[in-house]
């Protein structure tokens, strides 16, 4: 059981928020802001971080915020007991409800926020207060992420700054750095009451999904937050889990709907292609052999097993088509580096290609009758390949033999002006 | 036959000086006489470029919509179109290739001396039409490498100093390479180009038989005293020597054009992001090189800027060659010169096989 003692229905974040005297935002900018000299000049890393980073590169930094609107007190005062004065307002280092509360005074605030973002949500402190880290922080655990866990405290950086910890390649490290920590999730537990686990890095890391972000540099390739949500963190329900994969696979969603799986898988696309470790499937996947996901339910070889019959027919039809195109394939690029043009040929196997792909979409709905259609269609368009391609080795043929007769012929030429040359030399020559 | 129809014409046209001239006509006989093939295989190969071009002619059309589709076309369904593509291309290549080599040949034989100076001039003009031939026609087929290599080949002109920007424009037909550019690429390469250098390659030709054949420097000076060259007639020996050689590169380009066929690539798409190894063709690659190798910035000046300026210094310097080699004019050797004509040649073989390799 997650520790939660209660659900707060109540987004005390922005509450709190509002209750905070109106913000003196970007009129108190850091003109001369005596908490940075101060600061800088301490000798405790704790102390001077703050100033460093805020110099370095900082958003609010950049949009004219300094120390005190944050932290209040008093930044023209030279001496510490004034610029610490909490008559001013100074509250020191937020912590826990306190730093969604300072962060929200601004960020749930809609017509401030217009004023630096127009485009930008208002509402991640309400969010927040849904995830699970705002409802235990409700209960007093100050052991979750707020704000400032995942965004950075100083030093903040746009989340489409490449080297801000929530831009899509930082996510999942950001998110590892409290949960792949086993002291740090020491105590937390899933809804069935095992340990949370703090592997899900490592299981990421092995994933399609992490690949295509990092390797192949596609941003909108899904981490963490795109599952899970990003202030309203969460993990999907059971019987949500399709609705999250359906987001970008919307069309293996709807076939998964109307499968007969729909009602017997408790986690839905996760039985067969887990959570986090999700890799490249393959059409092994589809049998009830081998590699095989079928096997967890289905029994290899069982003829009155409606479903490993079903697998087995659905496999069999997807790596024939895919033989048949692999074979053409190879044919056609033979037929193109010989210089025969095939750019017809190129667009069928295209065509086919893109049939190949349709029959393993349709497969998610675990009907051979509606894989069997395609395939055959795939088929045709493979076999008008091959008849092509067939025409094509012909002409090569032909334009070889063609080549060779002129070559010889060129050479007979050579050789007869050649002797020629040489007769008419002797001829010269004598006389 | 041949006889009775020369007999025929020489009742009707009296062609006497004719005969003389192909009786007496004669070419000097020394050990590097085989340079002076060449010009004639370089002659033979702009015959074929007319006669596959007229071919392609027939069935090319230049429109950004149907250039592409139109050589395609050419090579899968018109009989024998595929060869007179691929001849046309390789045949494209040889020619600059020869064309190169009957240059150094030139240069290091110091043919261009008195009195073959306007030749030169002629030759060198000829080389640069050659030049505007490959770089007009890569464009034709329409397809990614060659829209987008345009781009940066027309790019570099547009640094030339004060005319640049009008120059680019005029070879675009606006800011960018559009359909516009195929047109006035493809009037250059079919109309202007071969206008100006069938009237070149006539004026190249009189001059070569109003003077005869050069005997390079060093033979010249081995002669003594009232000592002639033997000579050897330019018909029948020569010209059938030269048949011959202009056979041997029929040979070579039949066997290219049928093995190593010219691919035709994808479509160009102007939208597309710039593929990667984007590099002119193989004769404008150390040029192409030496001008990603400058620096942006030059004594204040911008790097490419005086890359082209540089250029065509160079340019300007090979047109007068003859006129600047004095001591050649006076049948005396120039080592100066031909030490330039070395370090030319090592540049253009060393900067063409690094700017092939590089990245």
């Amino acid at each position: 059981m997650i520790r939660i003692s209660h659900f707060s229905t109540i987004a005390w974040a922005t509450i709190a928020a509002s209750a905070i005297a109106p913000h003196a935002a970007a009129q108190t900018a850091a003109t001369a802001n005596s908490c940075l000299a101060c600061h800088a000049a301490q000798t405790d890393a704790r102390l001077t971080a703050p100033a460093v980073l805020f110099t370095q590169s900082d958003v609010h930094r950049d949009s004219g915020f300094g120390c005190v609107d944050c932290h209040g007190g008093n930044s023209s005062a030279a001496d510490k007991a004034p610029a610490h004065d909490i008559g001013r307002g100074f509250k020191g280092k937020p912590a826990g409800r306190t730093v969604i509360g300072t962060c929200a005074r601004c960020h749930g605030d809609a017509e401030f926020m217009h004023r630096f973002a127009p485009r930008q949500r208002v509402d991640q402190a309400t969010e927040y207060a849904t995830s699970v880290h705002g409802k235990l922080l409700a209960t007093g655990d100050t052991h979750v992420a707020t704000c400032a866990s995942c965004h950075g405290a100083h030093g903040i950086r746009r989340v489409s700054d490449a080297k801000s910890p929530v831009f899509p390649t930082n996510v999942a490290a950001t998110c590892a750095s409290c949960h792949a920590n086993a002291a740090h999730m020491n105590g937390y537990t899933l809804p069935n009451g095992s340990p949370l686990p703090t592997n899900q890095l490592a299981d990421y890391q092995k994933s399609v999904h992490y690949r295509a972000l990092t390797k192949g540099n596609d941003l909108s390739a899904p981490t963490c937050n795109d599952c899970h949500g990003n202030h309203g963190a969460a993990p999907p329900g059971a019987g949500t889990v399709v609705n999250v994969c359906g987001t970008c696979h919307a069309v293996f969603a709807q076939k998964f709907d109307t499968s007969a799986h729909k009602q017997i898988f408790d986690k839905g696309c996760v039985e067969c292609h887990s959570n986090h470790a999700i890799v490249q499937p393959s059409d092994e996947m589809l049998s009830t052999t081998g590699r095989g996901v079928c096997a967890a339910c289905h029994t290899a070889g069982d003829k009155s097993d409606k479903g490993s019959v079903a697998a087995e027919s659905m496999r069999g039809d997807i790596a024939r088509l895919k033989s048949g195109l692999d074979q053409s394939r190879a044919l056609i690029a033979r037929l193109k580096n010989a210089g025969i043009e095939v750019g017809d040929q190129e667009l069928a196997l295209r065509e086919a290609g893109t049939k190949l792909t349709l029959a393993r979409t349709e497969m998610h709905a675990f009907d051979p009758r509606l894989v069997s259609p395609i395939i055959v269609d795939g088929t045709r368009i493979v076999a008008g390949i091959d008849r092509a391609g067939q025409d094509g080795i012909a002409e090569l043929r032909y334009r070889r033999r063609g080549l060779a007769l002129s070559l010889g012929a060129i050479l007979l030429v050579v050789v007869a002006l050649a002797l020629k040359v040489r007769q008419i030399d002797r001829r010269q020559n004598r006389e | 036959m041949i006889r009775e129809v020369i007999a025929w014409l020489d009742d009707r046209l009296d062609l006497t000086d004719v005969r003389h001239f192909v009786a007496e006509k004669g070419v000097p006989v020394h050990a590097q006489k085989v340079w002076y093939y060449l010009g004639g295989m370089t002659l033979f190969l702009l015959a074929v470029q007319i006669f596959t071009g007229i071919l392609l002619l027939l069935y090319y059309r230049p429109s950004a919509a149907e250039a592409y589709e139109s050589v395609q076309f050419i090579v899968t369904q018109v009989q024998f179109g595929w060869l007179i593509r691929n001849i046309h291309s390789w045949s494209a290549n040889l020619l600059i290739g020869l064309a190169f080599a009957h240059f150094f040949s030139v240069f290091f034989l110091k043919s261009y001396r008195k009195p073959r100076e306007l030749t030169w001039v002629s030759g060198i003009f000829l080389l640069f039409l050659m030049l505007g031939f490959g770089f007009s026609g890569y464009l034709l087929p329409w397809n990614e490498l060659s829209f987008f290599a345009t781009k940066v080949g027309t790019g570099i002109a547009g640094a030339v100093p004060t005319v640049g920007h009008f120059t680019l424009r005029l070879l675009r037909g606006g800011d960018d390479v559009t359909g516009a550019t195929l047109s006035r690429f493809y009037g250059l390469h079919v109309a202007i180009l071969p206008a100006v250098t069938t009237a070149l390659v006539a004026l190249h030709l009189l001059f070569v038989q109003r003077q005869g054949m050069s005997v390079p420097l060093g033979v010249e000076r081995r002669l003594k005293p009232g000592e002639r060259l033997r000579q050897m007639p330019f018909f029948p020996n020569y010209i059938l020597r030269e048949v011959l050689a202009w056979y041997v590169v029929l040979a070579v380009l039949a066997a290219l054009a049928a093995f190593y066929p010219w691919e035709l690539g994808t479509k160009a798409d102007p939208f597309a992001v710039v593929p990667p190894g984007i590099r002119p063709e193989w004769y404008f690659l150390a040029m192409f090189h030496t001008l990603k190798l400058l620096p942006s910035h030059i004594l204040g000046f911008e790097g490419e800027r005086i890359g082209v300026v540089a250029f065509g210094l160079i340019a300007l310097f090979l047109v007068l060659v003859p006129f600047l080699d004095r001591r050649a004019s006076r049948g005396e050797s120039s080592p100066m010169f031909t030490t330039l004509a070395l370090v030319g040649l090592l540049y253009l073989v060393s900067f063409t096989i690094i700017g092939h390799y590089a990245k």
